[in-house]
């Protein structure tokens, strides 16, 4: 990899560093080092804490297709100037497809990798629809009562971007102290992301207790699709839940979560 | 065996659900007792947050009464509404509650005895599906 | 414009994960959690996605200040150091050298450690140095150096995701331990079985197999019973305990009085559970012990230790994967600070100072003559403090005031000291009795390294310069050290400090910056080209046998009586750290966990006339506090419950300082106290 490649001023890649793999925001002129694809990081996380920190100068990033699309919905909302960022598509491996689960793992132009078939479904997904209501409820309980509120799902969701704001972190709807949060954190940031999420499965690889959350980002996601024929993730469309029934997009919604 | 009193919250917008069930109160229409009634000014105030914590926390049905169509106050405060309602339903079958916990209807100011019938109606749906699963779940 | 991310390690617990810390221009902006990192594995708790709003709060100490009557003014590092050195000698000079104290800190890196023992040592001349280990895993170091030889934990934290009996007391891993409550949530929903002994229902009771519920301060009586169980149903690994152990039949007699009727009489745990317990852990070969203050906490705390670690050396459950006894240790650095040897009663490497070889071997690599007296225990050096007979202190990062048992007699120690001089990041109810108060540098402002609660030294690198004049602590040590005229207080970086503390320790002998930057190394590492040891007495122990202890039950030193009815028990929660100096300027974490409380049972509170939320005033024959009510069902009838991280409604005005006999651990678990409405 070489900055001479891009018309670009920064270069954002995962990299070899001190026996780990690092995240590396890297200046034209730095030496770019050992670049690494194999750990799935969220790079548009990474980024967006920086981009704020950077008034000018175009950006070079690794982007998978879901990192492609994470970048739509930034676009969309006016957080990330589409005009400075410079994608460099990777294909995902067989390895990281399977753990996602990932049904369009190719982004839109691919630079490096092998494109290679999406999984045409998620088991646990196909396994949940099967059962009942109440079969159901007790998985997700079971699953639920062990989060810790780290709040890693919400930090490192590349799309999560009321930061300050953010409605979970109100004591009205949970309650201070509260471990584990009850079903409503779960089930409001479930709704929260419904027109954002572009299941890059963050979510789930931060979670200490391994609660199965894509698991349940592509149930909401199969919701929205039959609902409203709505899929997250271009730059386009405006969330059906910012529209009036018409399909008009309704007053001051560019930010608004 | 003891019959099973459900505890069920109704959001009722000010300019229309509300008048609607004052002028419920005000003809005497009877009404089960189990709705405890929240004047909010819009039916789009009602943030799903407020529909999920409820259901969460044991309450067996959450009720949303708007304006109808084409008549809020706000202008398109329901139609955001509307848009929401099917998706919050949708979240509720996914973690495996019964989404007929979660009903939206329009009331007019005028219209006392559609909110005496949908309360009741309701109501009894509402005792059909037995109490919320999650009031037994100690989190 | 710069940007970096900074690989380091969480200043917060003893988990000891990894994180980068994006800094923009000097400026933090985030943490990424670092997903090769073998404990965190690319998760964080809440505090340690917090870790970086502290570091640059404005608040933060900048410049050195020396007191002018009840003023703190501005000074210049010459004069605030000379002024310390020159206050210390005039009082050595007087008194003695072993008037003075220091206190070095679990929160600082390894190296500055093992220069602040040196300072004590070498530059002043007294064996007086100790940290907070002794307010909470005193009684581990000193418990399991008997039973196994080392006071270590004795596997490693990703073995406990394999575990199939998971035996947890006295620890409230998913709040105060997140990332190895992780673990064992993972090996718990894999069908391991856990069995959570605790007078509180905690988030790791509520996923237990078993959760049993002991009156505060009967654990011995308990574990002694479970002793007996395996012994009598002949679930003992016979060949273990032949040859591997010593004691047995001494041990034997001493359990044989612990029925599970006598057990249930002392503790509460109903006998038929006791004897289940007692089944599953001895049958399961994969059955690892994990304990933390609940333990330790004791006046008989020592002897809790021990008799935890009887039941693996009776199991044979030692020394191999996913089983051992596991301390799991507080502090981002309480296990380093003891392994670089601020402690009393031994040198760096856990070598004796009452030992005549090892005194000579330090004083040839010191170039100083070293006192052989055992110096003065924390606890023990303050109670010296308030009576006028210890004259001096010097802290780095400790927060008595705030800390300590019997608050109102720690607050008579600081006021009879003649001098205190005192390093911190920010002013805390101790600073403020401070004669002298230094800035120092935080985690991220500085190079070292962190030795995590399961032996792992990783590195703590520089991410943003310290704010104002603050210097790391190992800077300051320096500079104190050449003041004294000592020699050896030469270094350049830290990198120079850990290779002189590998020369003298042979457990970190293998240990330096350079193998750092490519491994990950736990100790006992004993040579350059060693890995380093992931499972301690592996094939057997170092002493030779492992000692069964004979323990016998003892009361606590504080019991209930009419006037003061209930027991008191105090700790942590998950989103505060211990006093709170760094989470409490935290917005996220302190909205979390903004206010004082007590826990008190739902069944204790409708007795008194109390509900949520009211304001109710817990009094204890050291004092009184007016904190906020929660009930709850989730801690036994009798006892209550209160945190000790605010300082508005502090836990330790009420806490007992009774000592524990060997390890002068005060007995935070349980005192005597009464509740009424404020």
């Amino acid at each position: 990899m070489a900055f001479d490649d891009y018309k670009a001023d920064y270069l954002l890649v995962m990299r070899a560093e001190h026996g780990s793999v690092a995240p590396a925001f890297i200046s034209k002129g730095e030496e770019i080092g050992d670049v690494r694809f194999d750990i799935p990081y969220q790079l548009i996380t990474v980024l967006s804490r920086i981009y704020p920190q950077i008034p000018k100068g175009k950006i070079a990033v690794v982007v998978r297709k879901c990192d492609e699309l994470a970048l739509n919905e930034l676009f969309k909302r006016g957080i990330i100037d589409g005009k400075r960022i410079f994608k460099i598509g990777l294909a995902c491996d067989e390895n990281i497809i399977d753990k996602c689960r990932c049904p369009d793992p190719v982004p839109s132009k691919v630079d490096i990798g092998e494109p290679k078939k999406g999984v045409a479904e998620d088991a646990t997904v196909t396994r949940l629809r099967k059962m009942s209501p109440d079969e159901r409820l007790k998985f997700w309980v079971r699953q639920f009562r062990k989060c810790n509120k780290c709040f890693g799902c919400t930090i490192t969701c590349p799309v999560c971007f009321c930061e300050n704001q953010c409605v979970l972190g109100e004591r009205t709807l949970v309650a201070e102290k509260s471990i584990p949060p009850g079903l409503a954190f779960h089930l409001v940031r479930s709704f929260h992301m419904a027109d954002k999420c572009i299941e890059c499965g963050e979510c789930e690889r931060a979670c200490p207790a391994e609660i199965p959350l894509l698991t349940f980002r592509k149930m909401v996601h199969a919701d929205m699709k039959e609902l409203y024929g709505f899929t997250p993730g271009d730059e386009k469309t405006v969330s059906p839940l910012l529209t009036t029934l018409e399909g008009e997009p309704l007053e001051d919604e560019k930010n608004v979560c | 065996m003891t019959e099973f009193n459900p505890t069920i919250l109704a959001f009722c917008c000010n300019w229309c659900s509300y008048a609607g069930a004052d002028l419920a109160g005000v003809s005497r229409l009877q009404m089960p007792p189990n709705v405890h009634v929240i004047r909010v000014m819009c039916s789009a105030s009602v943030k799903p947050e407020y529909v999920f914590k409820a259901l969460s926390e044991g309450i067996d049905g959450v009720l949303v009464l708007g304006c109808h169509i084409g008549d809020c106050h706000y202008l398109t405060g329901n139609h955001r509404t509307a848009k929401r309602f099917p998706l919050a339903q949708k979240i509720l079958n996914d973690v495996g509650i019964d989404e007929r916990r979660l009903k939206l209807d329009w009331v007019s100011a005028a219209e006392g005895e559609k909110f005496q019938t949908v309360i009741t109606e309701f109501v009894s749906q509402i005792k059909q599906l037995g109490p919320n699963p999650l009031r037994e779940v100690k989190f | 414009m710069s940007v970096k991310h900074v690989l380091t390690t969480c200043p917060y617990c003893g988990c000891g994960c990894n994180f980068f810390l994006q800094v923009v221009d000097n400026k933090l902006v985030g943490i990424v959690p670092d997903k090769t990192d073998e404990i965190g594995q690319g998760k964080l708790c809440i505090k340690g996605y917090n870790a970086h709003v502290f570091v640059q709060h404005p608040d933060r100490l900048t410049h050195p200040l020396i007191r002018e009557g009840s003023q703190m003014r501005k000074a210049t590092w010459d004069g605030a150091l000379d002024k310390i050195v020159s206050e210390i000698k005039r009082i050595v000079a007087k008194h003695g050298p072993d008037s003075v104290a220091v206190f070095a800190s679990a929160k600082c890196t390894n190296e500055e450690n093992y220069l602040m023992q040196k300072l004590a040592r070498a530059a002043i001349g007294t064996n007086n140095i100790d940290h907070c280990a002794r307010l909470c895993h005193a009684s581990t170091v000193a418990g399991l150096v008997y039973s196994f030889g080392s006071g270590a934990m004795t596997n490693s934290i990703p073995e406990f995701e394999n575990a199939n009996c998971l035996l947890v007391t006295g620890s409230n891993t998913l709040e105060t331990h997140p990332m190895i409550g992780a673990r064992m949530l993972h090996a718990i929903y894999s069908g391991a079985k856990a069995i959570v002994v605790d007078p509180r229902e905690t988030p790791l009771s509520r996923v237990a197999h078993m959760s049993l519920h002991q009156k505060p301060g009967t654990d011995i009586a308990w574990i002694n019973g479970i002793a007996r169980v395996i012994i009598e149903e002949n679930l003992y690994d016979k060949e273990f305990v032949e040859t591997k152990t010593a004691q047995f039949e001494g041990f034997k007699k001493v359990v044989s009085s612990y029925t599970p009727e006598k057990v249930e009489e002392i503790s509460g745990i109903p006998k038929d559970k006791l004897i289940e317990a007692a089944r599953l852990y001895a049958n399961s070969d994969r059955a690892m012990i994990a304990y933390a203050m609940g333990i330790t906490q004791h006046s008989n705390g020592t002897e809790t230790v021990k008799s935890l670690a009887n039941l693996a050396l009776l199991t044979g459950h030692i020394g191999k994967e996913s089983t051992g006894v596991n301390p799991l240790r507080g502090q981002n650095n309480v296990q380093g600070a003891c392994d670089a040897g601020s402690l009393p009663n031994f040198y760096p490497g856990y070598q004796g100072v009452a030992a005549a070889e090892m005194k000579a071997k330090f004083e040839k690599a010191w170039g100083r003559t070293l006192s052989d007296k055992v110096g003065l225990p924390m606890t023990v050096a303050l109670q010296l403090a308030a009576e006028g007979k210890l004259k001096a202190l010097i802290s780095f990062g400790e927060n008595p005031m705030m800390s300590d048992a019997d608050i109102t007699h720690v607050e008579e120690a600081f006021k009879h000291l003649e001098f205190f001089a005192a390093a911190d990041i920010f002013h805390t109810e101790t600073t403020k009795f401070a004669d002298v108060l230094l800035p120092a540098a935080c985690y991220a402002e500085k190079d070292g390294t962190f030795t995590n609660t399961d032996r792992k030294v990783r590195r703590v690198r520089k991410a943003v310069d310290a704010p104002g004049e603050a210097w790391p602590d190992w800077k300051i040590a320096c500079e104190l050290g050449k003041r004294f005229g000592a020699p050896g207080f030469d270094f350049k970086s830290p990198a120079e400090i850990m290779d002189e503390f590998a020369s003298v320790a042979p457990i970190y002998a293998g240990i330096s910056f350079d193998r750092l930057e490519k491994e990950v190394l736990t100790w006992p590492c004993t040579a350059k080209d060693q890995p380093g040891s992931r499972i301690l007495h592996v094939g057997g122990f170092k002493i030779g046998r492992g000692q069964f202890a004979l323990s016998q039950h003892a009361p606590p030193a504080e019991e209930t009586s009419e006037e003061y009815p209930l027991i008191l028990s105090t700790g942590r929660n998950l989103f505060q750290y211990h006093t709170g100096t760094m989470t409490r300027k935290s917005p996220k974490l302190e909205r979390e966990a903004p206010e004082p409380y007590v826990e008190i049972n739902s069944g204790d509170a409708k007795a008194l006339g109390i509900s949520e939320g009211d304001r109710v005033r817990v009094t204890t024959r050291r004092g009184s506090i007016a904190p906020m009510a929660r009930v709850t069902e989730r801690i036994s009838k009798g006892v209550l419950f209160i945190p000790f991280h605010y300082a508005e409604a502090a836990a330790n005005m009420l806490t007992n300082p009774a000592l524990d006999a060997t390890a002068k651990i005060p007995e935070y678990k349980v005192c005597a106290a009464k509740v009424e409405k404020a």
